[in-house]
C-alpha cells in the first residue's frame, strides 16, 4: 500500500526503491529540511523572481535586500550588470574568515533559479515545489540529495566564516533527511 | 609562483594566501591598484582577471586563475582606452583614488554588456565608492565611452 502511495506521487522515483520510511517520520524529516532551506544562508540566494540577492539573519539586522544595488539579472551570476564573482572570488581554497567580507567558495557565486523560491515561503510551498520535477530541476529526491553531495556552494551554507550563523544541523544530517523524504514518498503537510 | 599582468610574465616569491592586491603594489610596485576597504566593499582595488572585474583585495594569489590587467595596463599615454578618454572628456576625476577601480569596473562591464541603458549602468557601477560624489560624471562618462566603443 505504502509503495503504491509513493509511486502515485513519485513518478520519477525509481520503483525498485523500498518504502521504508513512515508518512509521519517523512514529515519530521521536511520540518528539518525546511529549517535548513528557510534559514538566511540558503533563503538569502533564493528569491524567486526577484534578481535581488537579500541580507538577512543574525549577522545583518535589519533584513534588507543586498547593498550595493546588486542584481543577478536572468543569468543569475550577475553578468548583465556586475557578475556575483566580482567581490564573492572564485577560490579553490575558499577563506570566509574575514567578518562582513563578501564570502567565497570555489564556484560561481549565484542565485538560485528563479522557480526554486524559499525566501519568506511557507514550508508548504516549498515542499511542493521541491517534489515537483517541473521545479526542482527534475529530481528525484535521491537526485537532490546527491545534488547537495556534489555542489560546493551549497557545502558553504555549513562553513559561512566570519560572522555568519551557519545552517542548522549539518550537510550530512540534511542530505539524510532528504533521502528519509524521499524514501517516505516526499509527504507535505497538505496531502 | 608565475602571474602575467598587463601582458608580462612575472615570478613571485610570495605565501599563496596573500592577496593579489598585495602582490601587485607591494611586490611589484603597480600601485596605481588601491586599498580601500579590503572586505569588497568600495571597488578601488578592481582589476580584471581574463577581462572580468575582480576585486583584488579578495582574490588571494594562489587563486588567481588567468591574465591580470590592471590600470597601467589598460592603456597607454599616446593610445587611451576608450574609457580612460570619457573619463577626462568628462572631466570625472576630482581627488582621483577610487577611480583607477571605477574605470577597470566600467571597462569589464561594457565587455559584457556593449550597450547598456542608464539603470544598468547605475548597477553595474554601484560596488564602486567615490567619496567625492562623482557618480552622475561617471554615469556620463560610461555611457559615452559606450557609444565610442559601438563606433557612433
Amino acid at each position: 500500500m505504502r509503495l503504491g502511495f509513493a509511486i502515485c506521487l513519485l513518478p520519477g522515483m525509481a520503483l525498485a526503491q523500498q518504502v521504508t520510511v513512515s508518512p509521519e517520520d517523512g514529515l519530521a524529516a521536511w520540518d528539518r529540511i525546511f529549517e535548513v532551506v528557510s534559514h538566511p544562508r540558503c533563503s538569502n540566494c533564493h528569491t524567486g523572481p526577484s534578481d535581488r540577492p537579500m541580507w538577512s539573519g543574525p549577522s545583518y539586522g535589519q533584513t534588507r535586500v543586498h547593498g550595493m544595488n546588486v542584481r543577478a539579472g536572468e543569468s543569475r551570476i550577475g553578468a548583465e550588470y556586475i557578475p556575483c564573482r566580482t567581490c564573492h572570488v572564485t577560490a579553490e581554497n575558499a577563506r570566509n574568515e574575514t567578518p562582513h567580507a563578501a564570502p567565497q567558495v570555489a564556484d560561481a557565486w549565484r542565485l538560485a533559479p528563479v522557480e526554486a523560491h524559499w525566501f519568506g515561503q511557507s514550508s508548504e510551498t516549498i515542499c511542493e515545489q521541491l517534489r515537483d520535477p517541473e521545479r526542482n530541476g527534475d529530481r528525484t529526491a535521491e537526485e537532490l540529495a546527491e545534488h547537495l553531495d556534489h555542489d560546493v556552494i551549497l557545502h558553504w551554507a555549513w562553513t559561512p566564516g566570519g560572522t555568519r550563523e551557519p545552517a542548522p544541523y549539518s550537510l550530512e544530517i540534511h542530505i539524510r533527511d532528504l533521502r528519509i523524504w524521499g524514501n517516505a514518498g516526499q509527504p507535505c503537510a497538505t496531502d | 609562483m608565475k602571474l602575467t599582468v598587463n601582458g608580462t610574465d612575472f615570478d613571485v616569491d610570495v605565501a599563496e594566501e596573500m592577496p593579489l592586491l598585495w602582490v601587485l603594489r607591494d611586490t611589484l610596485g603597480m600601485t596605481g591598484t588601491k586599498y580601500g576597504c579590503g572586505i569588497a566593499q568600495c571597488g578601488a582595488c578592481t582589476v580584471h582577471v581574463d577581462g572580468i572585474a575582480v576585486r583584488s583585495c579578495q582574490l588571494a594569489v594562489g587563486d588567481v586563475d588567468g591574465d591580470i590587467t590592471t590600470i597601467e595596463g589598460l592603456g597607454s599615454a599616446e593610445a587611451l582606452h576608450a574609457v580612460q578618454t570619457a573619463w577626462i572628456e568628462h572631466q570625472v576625476a576630482q581627488c582621483g583614488y577610487c577611480q583607477g577601480g571605477q574605470i577597470m569596473q566600467a571597462v569589464s562591464f561594457l565587455n559584457l554588456v556593449p550597450d547598456p541603458d542608464e539603470e544598468a549602468i547605475d548597477a553595474a557601477m554601484s560596488g564602486n565608492l567615490c567619496r567625492c560624489g562623482t557618480y552622475p560624471r561617471i554615469r556620463a562618462a560610461v555611457k559615452a565611452a559606450a557609444r565610442s566603443l559601438n563606433g557612433a
